[in-house]
């Protein structure tokens, strides 16, 4: 016992020594050199007890939501049930998997090869990819007999990737060398200030993959989804320790590029609004007023108590496929202002426990993928809340753990193995 | 080794950075969404509930059945029944089931077949086509049945329905009204009770998906219907009918355009009967039933004018004049200038006036009809005269104010209040003059004798029976009572006086000189034996009319000491030579007396000389044909029994020449050796005189009535000539003894 935990420290303390040695070692980091294929050390019971209640919840709730659905579309009240479970069993087979995978192994495989199978399914699904309405959103894909959202998966590339080359670079993201080149040592001495450091590279690198991630999706008019990448890409950099002066660079830019583009009528306001419901989810804003409405109306008729668990009226065909993006609604309408909350607070136990493993990491790339996870459910928390509850316009974002889909529900389920595999060497108390 | 501490340091302590800030902004976006989800709950929790419920629960209604209409009797005048729509869906029609289908329609429901073949055939991509409504239980049942037989319930369907019926639907449409294809109330007393007599629709709320079907096992909310309640008016069929037919005979008889006729009852103020003629049938109020008006509209070619005069006939003809239209009431007003007057002491029993034909007030002379003038005059003579120029007289005595204070206090510038519709609200200044509007000194010469002035035909009833009901004005009211489905009363209308307008002493003493009126002065027309008649007779002359038109009318009631009745007859527009009140409507009126006082039981009650009037020789008949006989009775009063199966009378029971009770009964004999018929004498015993006498002649007896005093109805037989069970021929005369009974001590 004594004799493996020395081992393991000893393994971790070599892992470090050779990862950060220098910069070329990241090429050929050995599968030794990270300490191992394995994961060791227990992972943290707190967030698999939460995930644990949130499936079951999830489960419960989603057999409640989708029943009349269900029964329309395939006869079976429990057609979506029965599907969504295979999706637990297969998400949490893959979970516990992956939480024993030694999370460093992803760096590579993640951060490179995650990025390159992403990049290829965003561009393949604005090619071949399928929409249930005919209008000009593409963001469904089939192989065989599985049908997901690229970007799904595009999310947790992005993390991937970008923790990888900021971990990768991260000398030159903290270096406050001025750049040798002589444009960049004119600039610098035009400001007087070394503005143009080394971490410029680091950032422009990462503004390249943010970009493309983001362009891809927007094309594909998954606005959520984009800003969804957004809200993930800032939270890496930031925790990637970028410097808060690239953030309001990259804020000037973005208005700058804007304002350039609308005074000289590049873009028209016309044209602006087109975009906006081009790229919008909104394609059918009678539509969504009527999603939203009956939400509301859901949510209102639970009150404080809520009608009772299946008691739900708003899902018999009122609130459009009550399963997915607003089953929030149907819980509160059966489950009340206290069902609601218990759902917000399941959710910020679990974003708790992401961020005490991402603090703790003994990684700085552990901690930003950690970040990266946690900030993501928490984004698609707050923003499927927010649409159900008229909070915000409605995006078109799931529920994480309750709403209907296989995919997303791997991918998160995927996420939270890799979060546990973190924890699993995060200097926390497990228990 | 320090690089890597270096780096796990650094690492916590950045991560720590800038998770801090990230931790305190999703906490407050959660917290957000907390307090927007209360907020939604409870706050707005109730709004969006009940938003959600009525998209929800999809209510369907359960109708109320409409309460029915009785008269006073608890006849029925107007009830709801049951009936069916039926229909077809002719996109089920095939080749196969079409002459099924055709031939029940056709046969069973007569619908025309030619037109139902060509609709059939042209909405064959439709899914409904309306066959035939308002069909009733049995032939719905019938091509129901059908329709099961031949398989073709998939074709032919029922929706139930209701009608409204009116079994009599003529007799009082101006008052009962009629109800619109919906079912609702549109005119009359249907419209004026619409809400009582609709009652309150049930409801199911039935709880639906957002593709409207119902849920299974979905919660269902059901309300009751509340069935119309069901209205017990006091209106008589009976006297409804003599009320109408006098009316309707008056209408013809006098060419005239109008005439209306109410029946109340002169204590209360129920309302017995009333009826504008032409009127409706309240079953089929849309077609004209006046057939000289229907050729009036016929003879106009313009279809615009055509549809016009169309609607405007039907408005007419619903319209109920005896509340909503004005008139002049003429010599009638008299009686209240009389009454005003005597009350404030103006004038008393003994004023005495001398009437020279005309009167002058200022610049203006009036002239009475009589030009030599009626000479010496007393309030009395005033009323059975109809003196214009005493009125004057009396008019300009009492002045504006004393006039108009007695004009509102019968209760002619107010509604009666009566609970019809369409009652008209008298306009100070246009319909009638106000001291503070337009009454001037030369204007009180006029409203004096009833013109200038105007009223309705229900004021007129309710304030004559004032005087009747010993100077009480009393709120007229039609419905009696209003009771539910077992028969529970629900209301009941109590009486309403509504003020004293004169004492009991001036209502008895202008009631007396009505009685006058009727004996012996301008409506002795309306004189009926025995029944004490008071009244008085109007002429008015319209105005705004292009000739010369007038407005005749006789208002009293009877019998004059203790009322029963009163009647109005207003006969507008008559174009005869005869058109004075006196000349035609108090006739009317008497025959109304004539046959309701008899209906409701009031005894007559005959003077003297009455009696003496009451038996009559019989006139000789033998020798004469039976059919002339029979027409030479047909004049007075007898009934005639013809026994044998003769020509020629060849004897008759009483002798002629005998002395007869006028309405007994004659017997004619047309053969020689027929044995005479006898009859059983039976008990008179303690009835009255009217009674005995009808009892008397069902067996084919007379009565001599004998007896000491007759002044009082209270009079009951307490002897027979002939003891009961006595075989006498019939034809003979009976003695029957009376005496007053009851005689307080």
């Amino acid at each position: 016992m004594n004799e493996s935990v020395a081992r393991r420290k000893n393994s971790t303390q070599r892992n470090y020594s050779k990862t950060d040695n220098g910069l070329m070692s990241f090429a050929v980091g050995a599968i030794k050199d990270k300490g191992g294929l394995f994961a060791k050390g227990a992972f943290d019971l707190k967030l698999f007890i939460f995930l644990a209640v949130a499936l079951v919840f999830g489960l419960v709730m989603l057999y409640s939501a989708s029943y009349p659905d269900g029964y329309s579309a395939a006869g079976d009240p429990a057609y979506y049930f029965k599907k969504q479970l295979t999706g637990v069993i297969i998400g949490a087979v893959l979970m516990i998997m992956i939480s024993k995978i030694n999370y460093k192994m992803f760096m590579e495989i993640g951060g490179i090869g995650g990025s390159l199978v992403s990049m290829g399914l965003l561009v393949l699904v604005l090619v071949m990819g399928e929409n249930e309405d005919g209008s000009s959103i593409k963001r469904w894909m089939r192989i065989g007999p599985i049908e997901f959202q690229p970007s799904d998966i595009a999310k947790l590339t992005l993390i991937l990737t970008l923790s990888y080359v900021l971990y990768i670079l991260h000398p030159y993201v903290v270096s406050k060398k001025p750049l040798r080149w002589t444009a960049a040592q004119k600039i610098n001495a035009l400001v007087g200030k070394p503005v143009l450091n080394e971490s410029a590279i680091a950032v422009f690198i990462c503004a390249v993959i943010i970009l493309a991630y983001v362009g891809l999706v927007l094309i594909g008019s998954h606005l959520s989804g984009a800003i969804i990448m957004m809200g993930i890409a800032v939270v890496v950099l930031y925790t990637g320790e970028v410097r808060l002066t690239w953030f309001a660079l990259g804020i000037v830019c973005c208005i700058i590029a804007f304002a350039f583009a609308y005074f000289t009528g590049i873009i028209k306001p016309y044209q602006i609004q087109r975009i906006l419901s081009f790229v919008g989810d909104n394609e059918d804003p009678l539509g969504a007023d009527w999603q939203t409405n009956q939400a509301l109306y859901a949510i209102g008729s639970g009150g404080f108590f809520g009608k009772g668990l299946g008691q739900s009226i708003q899902k018999y065909d009122y609130v459009p496929e009550p399963q997915n993006d607003m089953i929030y609604s149907i819980i509160v309408e059966e489950l009340g202002f206290v069902g609601g909350v218990a759902i917000i607070i399941l959710f910020a136990l679990i974003i708790w426990r992401g961020t005490v493993i991402g603090i703790n990491s003994t990684t700085r790339y552990g901690a930003m993928v950690a970040f990266g996870i946690t900030f993501k459910l928490a984004m698609q928390v707050a923003l499927n809340i927010g649409v159900a509850t008229d909070f915000i316009p409605n995006t078109g974002i799931t529920l994480p753990f309750f709403s209907y889909g296989r995919t997303a529900l791997v991918v998160n389920l995927i996420e939270m193995g890799v979060l546990l595999s973190i924890s699993r060497s995060s200097r926390i108390r497990k228990d | 080794m320090a690089i890597n501490q270096a780096d796990m340091k650094r690492n916590s302590l950045t991560a720590k950075r800038g998770v801090i800030l990230l931790c305190v902004f999703l906490a407050v976006l959660l917290i957000a969404l907390v307090g927007r989800l209360g907020f939604l709950t409870i706050v707005k929790g109730e709004e969006y509930r009940v938003k959600a419920e009525n998209q929800q629960y999809n209510a369907s209604t359960v109708a109320s059945s409409r309460g029915a209409i009785y008269d006073s009797n608890m006849n029925v005048i107007a009830q709801t029944a049951s009936v069916w729509l039926i229909y077809v869906n002719p996109s089920k029609v095939t080749d196969k089931n079409r002459e099924d289908v055709i031939r029940g329609l056709v046969d069973i429901l007569g619908v025309d077949e030619e037109s139902l073949r060509k609709n059939i055939a042209e909405r064959s991509s439709y899914g409904y086509y309306r066959i035939k409504s308002e069909v009733e239980y049995n032939e719905k049942t019938e091509i129901m049945t059908y329709a099961r037989e031949k398989k073709i319930t998939d074709v032919i369907f029922n929706d139930p329905d209701t009608k409204r019926y009116y079994p009599d639907g003529t007799l009082a449409s101006t008052v009962i009204g009629f109800t619109g294809s919906d079912g609702y109330g549109l005119n009359g007393l249907e419209y004026y009770y619409d809400d009582a007599l609709t009652g309150v629709d049930g409801k199911i709320y039935t709880l639906q998906d957002g593709n409207s079907n119902d849920l299974e096992n979905g919660k269902e909310v059901y309300y009751e219907p509340v069935n119309g309640e069901n209205h017990v008016l006091t209106l008589n069929n009976e006297i409804q009918t003599i009320l109408r037919s006098a009316c309707l005979t008056a209408l013809k008889e006098n060419g005239a355009e109008n005439v209306y006729g109410v029946v109340m009852n002169t204590k209360t103020g129920a309302v017995l009967g009333m009826c504008n003629v032409p009127d409706y049938d309240s079953n089929d109020p849309f077609t004209i039933a006046d057939a000289a008006t229907l050729e009036r509209i016929e003879a106009i070619i313009d279809e615009e004018e055509k549809d016009k005069a169309i609607s405007e006939a039907r408005y007419s003809q619903w319209k109920n004049k005896a509340v909503a239209d004005y008139y002049y009431p003429g010599s009638v007003y008299k009686v209240f200038l009389v009454a005003g007057a005597m009350e404030e002491g103006v004038i008393n029993e003994n004023t005495s006036y001398t009437c020279h034909g005309t009167i002058s007030v200022g610049d203006r002379t009036v002239k009475d009809y009589n030009p030599i003038g009626h000479g010496a005059e007393t309030p009395l003579t005033l009323l059975v005269n109809s003196c214009n120029t005493f009125s004057v007289y009396v008019g300009q005595q009492m002045g504006i104010e004393l006039f108009y204070k007695y004009f509102d206090a019968f209760g002619f510038t107010e509604k009666t209040g009566v609970d019809l519709p369409g009652e008209t609200t008298p306009v100070p200044g246009v319909t009638y003059h106000s001291p503070d509007v337009s009454f001037t000194n030369s204007n009180l010469v006029s409203v004096s004798f009833g013109q200038s002035n105007q009223v309705t035909p229900m004021q007129i009833a309710t304030a004559v029976s004032a005087i009747g009901n010993g100077g009480k004005l009393m709120t007229p009211y039609i419905v009696k009572k209003t009771v539910d489905d077992i028969g529970n009363t629900i209301n009941e209308t109590v009486p309403q006086v509504k003020r004293q307008v004169v004492s009991e002493s001036t209502a008895k003493t202008v009631a007396s000189y009505m009685e006058e009126v009727v004996k012996r002065g301008t409506g002795a027309n309306a004189y009926v034996a025995g029944y004490h008649v008071a009244g008085k007779t109007g002429t008015s002359e319209k105005t705004g009319v292009e000739e010369i038109k007038y407005i005749a009318s006789f208002a009293g009631f009877a019998p004059c000491d203790d009322p029963e009745i009163t009647v109005v007859i207003i006969i507008d527009a008559p174009s005869g030579a005869v058109y004075s009140g006196g000349d035609i409507a108090a006739p009317v009126a008497g025959e109304v007396f004539e046959k309701v006082l008899p209906y409701l039981g009031v005894e007559p009650s005959y003077t003297e000389s009455e009696l003496a009037k009451l038996s009559e020789p019989a006139p000789e008949l033998v020798g004469m044909s039976v059919s002339a006989a029979k027409s030479e009775l047909a004049g007075t009063q007898h009934s005639v029994r013809v026994i044998g199966n003769g020509d020629t009378v060849v004897s008759q029971s009483p002798e002629a020449g005998r002395t007869t009770p006028s309405n007994g009964v004659i017997v004619l004999y047309t053969e020689e050796n027929i044995p005479e018929e006898t009859a059983q004498v039976p008990d008179f015993s303690g009835m009255t005189v009217s009674q005995a006498n009808q009892l008397a002649v069902s067996r084919g007896f007379n009565i001599k009535i004998s007896g000491s005093s007759f002044s009082s109805s209270s009079v009951i037989a307490y002897k027979q000539e002939y003891s009961e069970g006595t075989e006498l021929e019939i034809g003979s005369s009976i003695t029957v003894y009376f005496r007053t009974s009851g005689i307080s001590d």
